[in-house]
């Protein structure tokens, strides 16, 4: 393959910048819904790109037949030609050769599908045995393995392999016209010894679908909130990491006035990192799809902007060092500015502190789901109590959080002492890119005056 | 095809080989200036087959052997659901009724023209505000699907989609205003100027941020925003949530629930739309469906398995979302009936409330129970029959099959959205608001 890809990369000096990544990948998705295994299937496909440069013009050529790459990367070339009117400008990395093989601590390719689909149908048995108000399931996993082949016309070549597994479980909780849901989800690349014993979360998923039945919609308003790990976790990936993705500030002024390094940030405590070389996480992988290596990468610390991350185009526009988090999610993709593994850095407060204090207010946990533009970030909660008088209270429902995003980082006013990274079985989304695997975590956060909406 | 539907004959009952081909061009604008071309040329199969009864699936993309996914689908099928249905048996396309939905000028369209559009657009806001920051992507799009079916059913066709979509940025200190918004048609008959007016308009009437205060209020969703109502309503339509029975429509078939004025259809037939299709993607023919008529809750919508497992028929609605993916109940074009209100008439009537145009956290929470919880991205706030400015730090909240029962009026002109989607702007006379205080 080396070959090959090298043979398609010469005589290319029309262009400042080419490369080709191929991707073979293998899936299976098995999928449970009340009593009946809803899906069951296993795809195979394989693809690929060219990406060129040409006097800062981009073209990008996906296809599925992976023959002819020569005449792929001058059809490239010449696409790129007709918009290129200014200057190319890629920070510099060293070329690099290698190949990065995963060792999984049971590899799920070798697992037959028979075993796989009976241990969702036991998780499934689970839930749909909890409890009579148990109406129905969701349950869904899936494998992946890709291989992907990326050289460019600089002299890199890398061969990567990325292993992804994830289990969902949902549980549906009726009573009358009362509908109920609740989740817990597991992803990972390790192998599939991780999902032949999660039990407990189908009992969790079921557990908590019942107890919403019985929760109140909590009431609209401003509220102190203590976000749980995951919340946390879902808080600074969403409402604060995608802010510091540079594609979007490189070429703002403004943007980039405001995102200025060294700016104060918020709470004095609080540190933020994205390290996509933590070994064997979600988000990780030693070299992003531009052929760079990842780092960790600090974002604030003590409350200050210290950093953002990264491509290669972005990194030279800025002047900044390069970060390694260009990532696609597919052969049909181009790289862009994504971010890894996620953090909050453990602060000193412990839990009982954190809430002690808080008259009126909301533990929120788990979530639904997240979004944002930019200064504005929403997320549901999966599971919600009241605070009263520093003690945790009743449950709550529909819980939704809402904020803008200066203000929230400010009005932090204690970070715990217990980070958790969370790695789920859903991903990022971004320019029509998802679901990319990442993960986030965070300590227990307390933040004042958070918006909540409901009735 | 024949060879592969042949060799899969030889092995199993009945089988189906559904195949796509297409060509994506975006032409991607960033920050007022050209960017990148993107090709992206796609093929992919997929193989159904029902084996002892029972469903086998699997697909590729790209590979050197195409036969491979016979045997994957037949060992899936061992453990496959029971099949509720056969394929259809032989299809006719008659001209009759023929459909449009290929358009060759738009496959023809060149780069260089597509470039020209952009710049265009670009210009024309840049004109209004040259401190503005406009992202524009002007994409043409073909594919062609084939079918083919042991029971002899044997078609293919064409189809062309067209967008303008863009994105408009203000940015003040620590103030983002964003506005988004796309223009699409089978068609090469785009209006850019459609697409720059409504966005002019919207920066004119935000130019002001102004304050809420939290309560219930008569609220105004434009047809961009209609899908936060709408989203719920057809989650409980879908067939498959109904047999499940988690659907909080599931008993309410021929019900009256909403007013005589609310009419919502899923409808294929619709000339240049972009989920329009002469056949379902499991070869039922599309048509045009009443979900809801005069606030009567009338059909569920449903695939050929899924009804199989109901007892019901397929309404052509089998979608798929991928190659990947099995067909399952889905939405063609959503249509919801104009009412008789213009929009200015609305904005009059009320003495305090907000217009809703653009949410974060869409299909977020509990959809299936019909709740609703959004962060309001874009919205203005009416007060004494005028818009008075932009709202920030808002949210909305409710339930849609509740709130729907609210509807003053409906308005006098529905628009498409993205496409696929076709609404009037919606009057509600109460709904939650909560806003920073």
């Amino acid at each position: 393959m080396k070959e090959i890809l090298k043979n398609a990369l010469t005589n290319v000096s029309k262009a400042d910048y080419v490369e080709i990544r191929l991707e073979k990948k293998a899936t299976t998705s098995i999928k449970f819904q009340g009593k009946k295994l809803e899906k069951i299937n296993s795809s195979q496909e394989i693809g690929g790109n060219v990406r060129a440069l040409v006097k800062g013009g981009w073209s990008f050529i996906t296809f599925n037949r992976c023959d002819e790459l020569k005449k792929k990367v001058e059809q490239a070339i010449n696409v790129a030609a007709l918009i290129g009117k200014s200057k190319s400008e890629l920070v510099e990395v060293p070329p690099v050769t290698e190949v990065v093989k995963r060792k999984l601590d049971r590899d799920f390719r070798q697992v037959k599908l028979k075993e796989k689909k009976e241990l969702m149908e036991n998780y499934n048995n689970i839930v749909l045995n909890y409890s009579p108000k148990i109406q129905s399931t969701n349950i869904v996993y899936a494998d992946k393995f890709s291989t992907i082949y990326f050289a460019n016309s600089e002299g890199t070549y890398i061969r990567q392999e990325k292993p992804f597994l994830a289990a969902s479980i949902t549980a549906v909780a009726r009573e009358g016209d009362n509908i109920q849901m609740a989740n817990e989800a597991l992803g990972t690349t390790k192998g599939f010894k991780g999902i032949e014993d999660i039990s407990l979360k189908a009992e969790k998923a079921a557990s908590r679908a019942v107890s919403l039945l019985k929760a109140k919609s909590v009431e609209g308003g401003e509220y102190t909130v203590v976000l749980d790990q995951t919340l946390g976790g879902v808080f600074i990936h969403e409402a604060f990491g995608h802010l510091s993705e540079a594609d979007f500030l490189y070429e703002d002024n403004r943007m980039r006035n405001i995102m200025k390094l060294g700016t104060k940030f918020g709470f004095k405590k609080l540190n933020v990192i994205d390290d996509g070389s933590i070994p064997n996480f979600l988000g990780s992988a030693k070299y992003d799809d531009e052929g760079v290596r990842t780092k960790k990468n600090y974002l604030i610390r003590n409350g200050v902007l210290v950093g953002r991350l990264h491509s290669r185009e972005t990194a030279k526009k800025m002047n900044e060092t390069p970060t390694g988090n260009a990532r696609a999610l597919n052969y049909r993709f181009k790289p862009i500015v994504r971010m890894t593994n996620t953090y909050i850095d453990n602060g000193k407060i412990p839990f009982n502190e954190l809430i002690s204090g808080i008259k009126k207010g909301i533990y929120a946990k788990k979530f639904y789901g997240g979004n944002t533009t930019f200064e504005m970030f929403t997320f549901s909660a999966g599971e919600g109590f009241m605070i009263r008088d520093g003690k945790i209270a009743e449950p709550v429902k529909d819980v939704v959080l809402s904020g803008n995003l200066f203000t929230v980082l400010n009005n932090i006013t204690a970070v715990g002492d217990d980070l958790k990274m969370i790695e789920g079985a859903g991903g990022c989304g971004k320019n029509g890119q998802a679901p990319l695997p990442v993960s986030f975590g965070s300590p227990h956060l307390r933040i004042k005056k958070v918006v909540v909406g409901g009735k | 095809m024949e060879q592969l539907m042949k060799k899969t004959k030889e092995k199993v009952d009945s089988a189906e080989l559904f195949r796509v081909k297409s060509k994506t061009v975006p032409v991607n604008f960033e920050v007022d200036r050209l960017k990148s071309v993107d090709i992206s040329d796609y093929e992919g199969q997929a193989l159904r087959i029902i084996n002892k009864g029972k469903i086998g699936f699997s697909s590729s993309s790209g590979g050197r052997d195409p036969y491979s996914i016979i045997e994957k689908a037949i060992a899936i099928s061992e453990f496959g659901v029971k099949a509720s249905f056969d394929f259809p048996a032989e299809i006719k396309l008659n001209d009759e009724n023929k459909l449009n939905i290929y358009d060759s000028t738009i496959k023809d369209k060149s780069v260089t023209e597509m470039i020209k559009i952009g710049e265009e657009i670009i210009e024309r806001i840049k004109d209004f505000n040259k401190n503005l920051r406009c992202d524009v992507t002007i994409l043409k799009h073909n594919n062609k699907i084939e079918y083919l079916n042991s029971r002899g059913a044997d078609f293919s066709y064409n189809k062309t989609f067209f967008s303008y979509s863009m994105m408009i940025q203000k940015t003040e200190e620590k103030d983002f205003l964003m506005i988004e918004s796309s223009i699409g048609s089978g068609r090469d008959k785009l209006d850019s100027k459609e697409l720059t007016d409504g966005l002019l308009e919207k920066l004119r009437w935000g130019e002001n941020i102004v304050n809420l205060k939290s309560k219930k209020m008569p609220v105004i969703f434009t047809p961009n925003a209609a899908m936060v109502l709408f989203l719920p309503i057809i989650s409980g339509l879908n067939g498959n949530s109904v047999l499940k029975k988690i659907s909080s429509l599931t008993d309410k078939k021929e019900e009256k629930l909403w007013g005589d004025f609310l009419s919502l259809y899923s409808d294929g037939t619709i000339d240049f739309a972009l989920g329009s299709a002469p056949l379902d993607d499991e070869g039922i023919k599309m048509r045009k469906l009443p979900l809801i008529e005069d606030g009567i809750v009338k059909n569920f919508y449903y695939d050929l398995q899924t009804a199989g497992m109901a007892g019901e028929k397929s309404t052509g609605n089998g979608i798929r979302h991928g190659i990947q993916s099995v067909p399952a109940p889905g939405i063609s074009n959503l249509i919801l009936k104009e009412g008789n209100m213009p929009f200015s008439d609305m904005v009059k009537d009320i003495k305090e409330g907000i217009i809703v145009d653009q949410v974060l956290g869409l299909g977020q929470g509990n959809v299936i129970s019909g709740a609703f919880s959004n962060n309001v991205q874009l919205g203005f706030k009416i007060k004494n029959g005028k818009i008075a400015g932009r709202i920030k730090d808002v949210m909305i909240a409710g339930n849609a099959i509740e709130e729907l029962k609210n509807i003053i009026a409906l308005g006098d002109r529905a628009k498409w959205v993205g496409g696929k989607y076709k609404f009037p702007h919606i009057y509600l006379k109460s709904l939650s608001v909560s806003a920073k205080k």
